[in-house]
């Protein structure tokens, strides 16, 4: 939704944000100290994979942290948040207790508030511009904690809102991947009256928040209310559908599909390119994390021994590697140990699931490098040489690099080894369209803002797009593809000229 | 080791070797099945091309001067496989691997030659030409570590 800033000065003036703002002085505001998420004790959380480790608010807490919040003139940490989220109307909404119309402020924006209230980095988003952190160098309001609380209010009242659906136009649209970027464009194009069908390859609706994120961090009930709504809206899923596979493009097109959403993510798993590498236990994190996210081989039952293993090393830094590391030892490692060539500084993984990982006893090797796999005559992994890093001179763009410091090679013990270095985009749907403009790095090129490829039919957005990047970057895509093909597909098909 | 007459002998040498890597990279690219790694050897050939210039630049006259800055040496190259150059579809990465290494390769050399001179202007010519060789390097292993080792 376009909104201009006259809009959310105006908003701010309404006479309940006044009374509330006069209600409570900014100096009382200030001397309230910042809410503590409620989390499961470590040593009780680790026993399973799918005990989630932030509890979440209660209303009162979620109340008074609201009241924590200036209700700014200038609400800087709107600008900090990839799709601008209307912040402190939603929070001042939680402040006066009317926790139902905060969740369908947080709609008007974000199409799966529950999920990123829980997975979005606010640290480096929202949270680090607002005025606490910027002005007073306070801890900021905890705007993912209150988006969180409110989702999830909204889904445990029962009353979850419907949104309007304009009339059926008849027009066939595709998404393929159901991702947070393909949700996300399929309930905006619902809600346009388009008929929708997302095309799944694997047989869980949800990509990475099902197969990758585990159920500690986001749990998959949360994910499925959001796909149920969508059904509600009439969007269709198949599953174990590979595009580019099960049927090309040009065979939906002969279905009558008119246009197309690539919302097919970066699942493809890098590796190092060191010796040793394709020995027998070690194991890319998505083939880890989809075995136990999507397959239970977390069960006692389940077959799958290979996954269980004494001591378990995680390659990398990102949230991938947490969230492997996390599950190894909830899979019982002894030893559950990351390997990160970069300082601790440097990790991309969120700060909240560095410290949630320390709680549980992960161990860090930081500015630590795999060189070379050591396997047994059954060509099992059994130890890893490590070279350690130091931090070199600052570059011409001032980032210091890590460079190996020779003689300082030694071996550690791995039964498992997860490989999480990175992912690079989906290859099939790049390869297999002709004429699809494809970057060095395998993404898909779109007209930035536009999310139009080279073939005018084709859209996409999210990780196939961006590379590895983020849900509500992928979310956000999924928003502004919707809206261009809805131009497009109303030009072309329904001679409606639209507004730029 | 081969045997160099004179300064000119040693720049003719190393302008042949440009050639020859702009060569092997244009034929990588003919080889390659997806465009845009058609497209990215094309580049790495045009880049070569350009190192080849600046040599005959050199030879026919234009200064150079060996920096006392010692250029940093990532050492990402040293520990990883070398590529498969057969096959058709090489990934980015390994196309910035392969590059790493070739331009490791050309350092060593020149750096070798360099200790092997016996007279000051061909070992300040190789010990130039070595440096320019790890500034290539450089070049490809900041691009790997900027792009390629994001997670890690
Ligand atoms: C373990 C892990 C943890 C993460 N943690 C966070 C976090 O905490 N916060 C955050 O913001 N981001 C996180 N991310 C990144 C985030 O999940 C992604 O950026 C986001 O999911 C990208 O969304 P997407 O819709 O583009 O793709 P995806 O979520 O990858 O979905 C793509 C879907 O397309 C399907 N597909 C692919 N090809 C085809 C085809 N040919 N036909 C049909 N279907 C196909 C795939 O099976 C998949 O289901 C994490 C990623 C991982 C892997
Ligand atoms: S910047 Fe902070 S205090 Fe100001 S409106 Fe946003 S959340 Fe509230």
């Amino acid at each position: 939704m376009e909104r201009s800033e006259e809009y959310i000065k105006n908003e701010r003036k309404q006479e309940w944000r006044v009374e509330l703002q006069k209600l409570t002085k900014a100096k009382d505001r200030m001397a309230i100290e910042r809410v503590e998420m409620t989390e499961m004790a470590p040593e009780e959380r680790i026993k399973s994979q799918r005990v989630e480790v932030n509890v979440g608010l209660t209303k009162e807490q979620a109340m008074l942290e609201a009241t924590r919040c200036m209700d700014c003139v200038n609400p800087t940490c709107m600008e900090g948040c990839p799709v601008s989220i209307n912040i402190p109307k939603f929070i001042k909404n939680i402040e006066r207790g009317n926790i139902l119309e905060a969740a369908s402020v947080l709609k008007e924006t974000s199409a799966l508030p529950a999920v990123c209230g829980r997975v979005c980095p606010q640290e480096v988003q929202c949270e680090q511009r607002c005025f606490y952190v910027e002005k007073l160098n306070l801890p900021s309001v905890a705007i993912g904690h209150l988006e969180r609380f409110a989702a999830d209010f909204e889904r445990e009242s029962g009353v979850i809102s419907v949104p309007k659906i304009a009339e059926a136009n008849g027009i066939k649209v595709a998404v393929i991947g159901s991702g947070p970027s393909g949700l996300s464009f399929a309930g905006d194009m619902a809600k346009l009256g388009y008929d929708v069908t997302v095309f799944e390859a694997l047989h869980e609706i949800g990509g990475v928040l099902k197969y990758g994120i585990p159920e500690f961090r986001l749990p998959n009930a949360v994910v499925d209310v959001e796909i149920e709504n969508l059904r509600k809206m009439g969007v269709k899923f198949i599953t174990n559908y590979i595009v580019g596979q099960t049927a090309s493009l040009d065979d939906l097109r002969e279905e009558g599909y008119k246009a197309f959403y690539v919302g097919s993510g970066a699942g493809l798993p890098r590796f190092m390119n060191i010796p040793g590498e394709n020995s027998n236990g070690i194991m890319s994190s998505n083939e880890y994390l989809t075995r136990v996210n999507l397959m239970g081989a977390d069960s006692e039952e389940s077959d799958t021994p290979i996954l269980r293993g004494k001591n378990v090393v995680v390659v990398g830094g990102g949230n991938t590697a947490m969230d492997s590391v996390r599950t190894a030892k909830r899979l019982g490692a002894e030893r559950a140990i990351i390997v990160y060539r970069r300082s601790e500084e440097e990790m991309p993984a969120r700060v909240e699931e560095v410290h949630h990982a320390k709680q549980e006893g992960i161990e860090f090797l930081t500015l630590t490098n795999p060189i070379e796999y050591i396997a047994d005559e059954n060509s099992r992994v059994k130890q890893i040489k490590v070279q350690k890093m130091e931090l070199g001179e600052p570059d011409a763009s001032g980032r210091r690099r890590p460079i190996p410091m020779e003689g300082s090679e030694y071996t550690i013990d791995a039964t498992v080894v997860v490989v999480a270095v990175g992912v690079s985009p989906n290859p099939l749907i790049p390869n297999s369209v002709e004429g699809l403009e494809v970057s060095k790095w395998g993404t898909i090129e779109v007209v930035k803002d536009k999310m139009q490829s080279s073939i005018p039919e084709v859209f996409a957005g999210g990780d196939i797009v961006r590379g590895g990047a983020t849900v509500i970057l992928a979310m956000g895509d999924g928003r502004k593809a919707a809206k261009n093909m809805n131009i497009y597909l109303q030009e072309k098909y329904l001679s409606n000229k639209v507004e730029h | 080791m081969k045997e160099f007459n004179s300064l000119e002998d040693i720049l003719d040498f190393a302008i042949n070797e440009e050639q020859m890597a702009a060569d092997f990279y244009t034929e990588l690219a003919g080889k390659m099945k997806h465009q845009e790694m058609k497209d990215t050897f094309e580049q790495y050939a045009l880049e070569e091309l350009g190192h080849r210039a600046k040599l005959e630049a050199i030879k026919s006259g234009k200064k150079y001067q060996v920096s006392e800055a010692k250029i940093a040496d990532l050492k990402i190259a040293d520990y990883l496989l070398d590529v498969d150059v057969d096959k058709s579809n090489i990934t980015y990465q390994e196309a910035l691997i392969l590059a790493m290494k070739k331009e490791k390769i050309a350092f060593r050399l020149y750096n070798d030659l360099a200790s092997a001179a016996t007279d000051e202007p061909s070992k300040k010519l190789f010990l130039m030409l070595a440096q320019e060789e790890a500034k290539h390097k450089l070049r490809f292993e900041v691009e790997y570590d900027n792009n390629i080792l994001t997670e890690n």
